[in-house]
């Protein structure tokens, strides 16, 4: 994730987009040049572009969208777009959002499908693949810093590794315990 | 019935999905590889790397792995399950959070939920870098991407581009 320029948050000014045809076309620029993550491209577009919102509401916006289960951006397009149109506008942000990567990852795997059996195609994906593995493990390191210092985080991070990755329990059972585990934990401050 | 146990699935993992797709792959590569055998390990990692590959959120990896299932429908249904329950929640909880702006739990339930997050973003990296017995030659490609994303500014297409070198020059 690309660090969000802090000389934007002098912008105070924002208009929300005036019709669904606006608010659709926004989404669409976001999801098509969202190549490498989706929360740069739509800082660019919504902030800084548009002037949708103000560098705050940003931050606002995504910080609720990331506490929340399900895809980030597909959070923030719903909560937009309720909060800009109404239930027509959450449709119309989601689905602008997700028209064309959607298109392009189908194309893609129909590529990819034609060409499966060939050694060094496969060789490649699997490159990708293992190098994807990598961006997870980068984001778990940065997003570990912060609490690698406290026990009671390291005993969650292993606890919820060990259970999910090496034992392969399902993840209906490991989430619920853990989230007991951790609200008990935040609550007595050892988290 | 495919078309309804992944529509199923999918919707239950939409609930599960704290801090991006990463927290529930490698419960996807238990249900669709080991319980229900619809795909290969092999090919879960390389619709992984595809969807990589392509621009928008990352959610739509699930749709790759509905496609392999059921064709155009099953895409469509594997996305929407994964997003809809998650939207639901969102529209709800949008209204209340507002309400709670200064209540400590929205503190409590933020730092709760760090080392999970954590703990199952590590657990997806080795997943997908693992789709058989540990290879250390995958291992390898991972831990220099990270450490690319980590030490340097490159953006994350260049050091994918660089695995896919890796790839073909190592497997």
């Amino acid at each position: 994730m690309t660090a969000v320029s802090q000389t934007d948050s002098t912008r105070r000014v924002s208009t929300p987009p005036h019709t669904l045809g606006e608010l659709f076309l926004g989404f669409l620029s976001i999801g098509a040049r969202s190549f490498g993550g989706v929360l740069p491209s739509a800082h660019y577009v919504m902030v800084e572009q548009r002037r949708w919102l103000t560098q705050e509401d940003f931050m606002e916006t995504i910080g609720l969208c990331q506490v929340l289960p399900g895809p980030n951006i597909g959070n923030a397009a719903i909560l937009l777009g309720k909060r800009w149109h109404g239930l027509r506008g959450a449709i119309v942000a989601f689905l602008g959002l997700f028209a064309l990567p959607y298109l392009w990852v189908l194309a893609l795997a129909l590529l990819y499908t034609r060409s499966a059996g060939s050694p060094l195609v496969s060789a490649v994906v699997t490159g990708v693949g293992a190098s994807g593995a990598g961006l997870f493990t980068a984001t778990a390191v940065k997003l570990g810093r912060p609490i690698v210092r406290k026990p009671a985080a390291v005993a969650l991070i292993a606890g919820c590794f060990v259970a999910v990755a090496i034992g392969r329990v399902p993840l209906l059972v490991v989430m619920p315990l853990a989230v007991i585990v951790g609200v008990y934990c935040a609550r007595t401050r050892m988290l | 019935m495919t078309l309804i146990e992944l529509g199923l699935y999918f919707a239950l993992l939409s609930l599960l999905t704290f801090g991006g797709l990463s927290s529930v792959i490698p419960d996807m590569q238990r249900y669709v590889v080991d319980v229900k055998g619809w795909t290969t390990a092999a090919d879960f990692m390389h619709l992984f790397a595809v969807a990589q590959a392509a621009p928008g959120p990352n959610v739509l990896f699930a749709s790759l792995i509905g496609y392999r299932v059921a064709g155009i429908a099953g895409s469509l249904v594997a996305l929407l399950g994964l997003c809809v329950p998650a939207a639901a929640l969102t529209w709800v909880v949008s209204s209340l959070w507002e309400r709670f702006r200064d209540s400590p739990w929205r503190g409590v339930i933020r730092r709760a939920l760090a080392p999970l997050v954590v703990g199952l973003t590590f657990a997806a990296a080795y997943t997908i870098a693992t789709p058989h017995t540990p290879d250390w030659r995958l291992w390898l490609i991972a831990l220099a991407t990270a450490a690319g994303t980590l030490r340097t500014r490159v953006s994350p297409l260049w050091l994918l581009a660089g695995g896919a070198v890796l790839g073909a020059l190592l497997l």
